[in-house]
């Protein structure tokens, strides 16, 4: 059953990869983008990997799905950049239908499968739990400082500088 | 299983790297770096899963991290090169300025 799951989220994480490839808007790449990088978190998820699938939600498809959305409707409308015609923002209604109901079944599926605790998300195991807390906050520590003062570096990247203000 | 996610990896990543090396506009190679990155952390999740490797988890976990940073600073930078008039096409940056 889970072989199924992970099969069809990435079935429909393929076909939406194909349709950002191939689309010559912007606008569809990005937010086919978004359903992709939805579909891998109910791959974590599905694997067993709770945490991960939420900052990937978190993360990519809330915070910098949204920042490349408004670059891309910021700079759309500028025709002397030569980028009106990369930047259609209709999205195809059959997409948005498809992407829509995959969603819904496969939260219904989710809702459906692990009420009865029979297949569902299978749990991360207590060993890997606490593993993985163990090395973020041990071996990895540095990496995870380093990472922390890499996200303020680039929070401050947005900032103006004076010749642009 | 594990040929079903590898052959997911592998078809998204090589539309990432697609993406990225075909398409002229700066958004776009960003877009598909993003896409290479998601291929690379479904890869590395569910290997980590199979060998019960904490450490696998906790370099998705850092690389969610690092990924975002970089989305930042690849916009940031986008919106700047498009201020300064030269467009979004990659062909136009050809010279660096100190």
């Amino acid at each position: 059953m889970t072989l199924w799951a992970v099969v069809i989220a990435a079935s429909v994480a393929v076909g939406f990869a194909g349709v950002m490839v191939f689309s010559r808007s912007l606008y569809v790449s990005a937010v086919c983008l978004l359903v992709v990088l939805l579909q891998t978190g109910v791959i974590f998820l599905l694997r067993g990997a709770p945490l991960l699938a939420f900052l990937q939600v978190m993360v990519y498809a809330g915070a910098v799905m949204v920042l490349v959305v408004i670059t891309i409707m910021a700079t759309g409308g500028e025709p002397e950049a030569g980028f009106r015609r990369f930047a259609d923002f209709s999205f195809p209604k059959w997409l948005a239908y498809l992407g829509m109901s995959t969603a819904a079944f496969e939260i219904a599926a989710t809702m459906a499968v692990g009420g009865s605790g029979g297949v569902g998300v299978p749990p991360m195991g207590p060993v890997l739990s606490a593993g993985f807390a163990h090395v973020l906050f041990s071996s990895y520590a540095l990496a995870t400082e380093a990472v922390t003062l890499l996200m303020f570096l680039a929070a401050l990247a947005v900032l103006p500088d004076k010749e642009a203000a | 299983m594990t040929s079903a996610i590898w052959a997911t990896t592998g078809i998204l990543f090589a539309g990432g790297l697609m993406m990225a090396v075909l398409r002229r506009q700066l958004l776009a190679m960003l877009l598909g770096v993003e896409l290479m990155l998601a291929a690379v952390n479904v890869a590395l999740v569910h290997h980590a899963e199979l060998f019960s490797d904490a450490q696998g988890m906790a370099a998705v976990a850092i690389l969610i991290a690092i990924a975002a940073a970089e989305a930042v600073v690849g916009l940031s930078l986008i919106l700047r090169v498009l201020r300064s008039g030269k467009g979004v096409e990659a062909g136009a940056l050809t010279r660096l300025r100190g």
